[in-house]
């Protein structure tokens, strides 16, 4: 391949900037709205040019929203800390069991061993509507309702068949001998397991973290059916702000920049391996 | 001082003075107006006490599931009363209206214990009644043993108290006979037209009086008000959009959703007049209703009003009385109009949407849920919400009678009191209480969103759906 003619790079240039503008724009939007009060995000035209403010940003944190009804009360932060712990907790939880887990599926053949996995991810199968209210029921009478123990154990349903399944593919991509190679040495299986085999599966299993994590901290109605307000994440606090005496837009700005800001650093100090570990997955050896 | 101002207080409750002269004398006493109404409210509180057992359920909790509304506000606002005057203590649970709904069915539906009272709409209770999910409240408010002599049942609306009971039997009326009383009204919303006062004084204009004068007027402000469209009503595929101005207009012209023939319910919107009715509603969207209407909600219909983006709405009086405030850049332009779409009508029929407080089937306590649903819905906190917070509308005569919830309203609500007054009498749910009626009216907002953009003629529309309504309740054995 020859070096690009000049007018091939401006137009590749110019392409790259437009899709990125059309992707970009809408977040940096909201980035600008959130320093702004409803008034001046609803002015007609909408303009870029305003007098910025942090009272959006204040009245999450401090937990007071002035609005026509007055000074009401919003738990945002609460949502934001219970957010945190559901995803952080069930993730955690995932690749303790998960990765074992997966690591048995790639490498050992046992009896159900197949069924077992294919269960495991059924569970993505069914939309979460179906299997609520019957688990309401059960975890009404196992007092589990309104737990966090309990709803990080649905959270399982979420993000354990999605890290089972990825890290499970990463593993059969490690070549055996090296772990027989190191085995031979008279390692066990377990010491193997967690010197060579996790180690090497590493970027597969930051790739799996990453998505596990996104779909836990978007998950909006687990614990919305199964647990009181005080429990619930983000995805339902954020829609506190929209109320029948009004959509506060500056605070739902704020509270979608806020939001995002924890699984953006976590992709940004995942990205290495997350590009490396999605593209190291695609392709069976 | 304090000591003053509570026997002024309590020459009020005896009706020796009125609450102006109170709130005079005790401005006279050094007293700021809203400590003076927090002694009052204090004081009526403790009179409330003098002639029921309050405290029969003193040291329970009561577990509340509620929506995010300015009702709940006015509520939590006046809380830590109920919590003196009974001793009982409160936990509520309080979720976005976008979710609230879906929160309630799945608490119901599963027989949770977690919640022992809710709000609820009237709608909804055609569902959780028939369903044995709600406590049946007259033997409670009939029981002198378990309501407090002053609570004044009949006081509610008459409308209002019957919207919120029904037998069950589909077709039957609301409030005939065997009706059971599934909710108690808390606070509701009729519909009319709310206008931006300085959009039409810059046209010269009045506001609209039928339907072929809202078209016009729309259509006007449309052509020339630069950036603004003509009028805002609701269009997303949800019930929601038909039960507010459309269904109130539709009513107007003596339209109904169904008939009973042969003791089967049929779909009505067959009719010669009513597809005149629909044909004019969809080209007043075409002509002068929001580019996207199809997506238009509740919260699109305020937002463009408060914003200026809408000449004027036609949906919830309550919608309008909200953006008229806070930081709505149309804050104190706005005003507001009785409609009868209909020029041969005597009065408007607005349709209306009640917030009322429903008492679980499943809850373990329900004679202290009681005594919150029974202080909530009482005249004190009426007035409570009504004069200091947005406590509105108050679903009880006495409280519209208050001189001072009228002042307050006619200084910063121009035209909403007399919008109310023309409104009221008519003012009732227009539609048919049946089990499917939440599937059956979304559909009906589907076959609208087809007429209006073009994909359907209106009539054969209207054909399809009457078609398909009776299909579905065939279906059903109904």
């Amino acid at each position: 391949m020859g070096s690009d003619s000049g007018w091939k790079r401006v137009l590749r240039g110019v392409l790259l900037t437009i899709v990125a503008l059309f992707f970009l724009f809408p977040i940096f939007w909201v980035f600008l709205m959130s320093f702004q009060t409803n008034e001046t995000i609803l002015r007609i035209p909408p303009s870029i040019v305003f007098e910025p403010t942090l009272q959006n940003y204040v009245a999450l944190i401090s937990g007071k929203l002035v609005s026509n009804a007055g000074v009401l009360e919003i738990a945002f932060m609460k949502n934001l800390g219970n957010s945190l712990i559901l995803s952080v907790v069930s993730v955690a939880l995932s690749l303790l069991l998960g990765v074992p887990a997966a690591y048995a599926f790639a490498r050992f053949k046992f009896r159900l061993g197949e069924d077992i996995a294919f269960t495991l991810l059924s569970f993505r199968f069914a939309p979460p509507l179906l299997v609520l209210l019957p688990l309401a029921l059960y975890f009404q009478s196992m007092g589990l309702i309104d737990t966090y123990f309990g709803l990080i154990w649905v959270y399982q349903l979420i993000t354990l068949p999605l890290i089972l399944w990825i890290v499970r593919g990463y593993f059969e991509d490690i070549s055996e001998d090296i772990e027989y190679a190191y085995r031979v040495d008279g390692n066990s299986w377990l010491r193997t397991f967690l010197k060579i085999s996790v180690p090497l599966a590493r970027p597969g299993i930051a790739a799996a973290m990453l998505l596990a994590f996104i779909f836990a901290w978007n998950n909006f109605v687990f614990a919305l059916i199964l647990a009181s307000a005080d429990k619930q994440p983000v995805t339902v606090g954020a829609l506190a702000f929209v109320t029948a005496s009004g959509i506060q837009y500056g605070q739902i700005a704020a509270s979608i920049v806020l939001s995002v800001t924890p699984t953006l650093l976590l992709a940004l100090y995942a990205q290495r391996y997350l590009v490396e570990g999605l593209s190291l997955g695609a392709v069976k050896g | 001082m304090h000591e003053k101002a509570k026997d002024l207080a309590q020459a009020v409750i005896r009706k020796e003075i009125g609450r102006r002269e109170f709130l005079r004398r005790t401005g006279q006493l050094g007293l700021g107006a809203a400590a003076s109404a927090h002694v009052l409210n204090m004081m009526q509180t403790k009179a409330l006490a003098a002639d029921f057992d309050w405290k029969k359920h003193e040291g329970t909790t009561v577990n509340l599931l509620m929506n995010k509304h300015p009702y709940m506000d006015a509520m939590i606002a006046n809380l830590d009363n109920f919590k003196e005057l009974t001793g009982m203590e409160v936990k509520y649970d309080v979720f976005p209206e976008d979710v609230y709904f879906d929160k309630v069915t799945a608490a119901l539906s599963s027989g949770s214990t977690q919640y022992d009272a809710f709000m609820t709409g009237a709608y909804q209770t055609w569902q959780y009644g028939p369903a044995g999910w709600l406590t049946d409240l007259s033997e409670f408010i009939s029981d002198p043993a378990l309501t407090n002599p002053n609570y004044n049942w009949d006081d509610v609306l008459p409308n209002l108290r019957a919207a919120t009971a029904w037998s069950g039997i589909p077709g039957a009326p609301l409030g005939g006979d065997g009706a059971k009383q599934w909710a108690i009204p808390w606070g509701f919303e009729l519909n009319s037209v709310a206008y931006n006062k300085r959009i039409f004084d810059q046209l010269s204009m009045t506001p609209p009086e039928n339907m072929d004068d809202m078209m016009e007027k729309a259509a006007q402000i449309q052509a020339d008000v630069d950036g603004v469209y003509g009028i805002g009503v609701r269009g997303s595929r949800s019930w929601a959009t038909i039960h507010p101005g459309f269904l109130s207009a539709y009513a107007n012209f003596g339209q109904t959703d169904f008939t009973m023939e042969d003791g089967k319910l049929m779909a009505a919107m067959g009719t010669a007049e009513s597809k005149e009715f629909h044909a004019k509603w969809v080209k007043m969207i075409q002509d002068s209703g929001p580019k996207d209407w199809s997506t238009y909600t509740w919260y699109q219909v305020g937002t463009d009003l408060g914003a200026g983006a809408s000449g004027m709405i036609f949906d919830a009086d309550i919608l309008g009385y909200f953006m008229n405030g806070g930081g709505n850049a149309e804050a104190g332009n706005l005003a507001y109009s009785a409609f009868a779409a209909n020029p041969q009508a005597d009065a408007p029929t607005p349709n209306v949407w009640i917030w009322s407080l429903g008492l679980s089937q499943f809850s373990s306590q329900k004679e202290a849920a009681w005594a919150w649903m029974q202080w909530a819905s009482g005249t004190e906190h009426g007035l409570f919400g009504a004069r200091q917070m947005d406590f509105v509308n108050p679903v009880r005569q006495s409280v519209w009678d208050d001189a001072d919830f009228q002042s307050r309203i006619a200084k910063s609500y121009s035209g909403y009191l007399e919008q109310y007054k023309a409104s009221a009498p008519g003012s009732k749910i227009y539609f048919t209480p049946q089990p499917l009626f939440f599937n059956l009216t979304t559909e009906w907002a589907a076959s609208l969103q087809k007429m209006v953009a073009g994909e359907v003629p209106v009539d054969e529309g209207l054909d399809q759906l009457v078609d398909s309504v009776n299909r579905q309740l065939r279906s059903v054995g109904l």
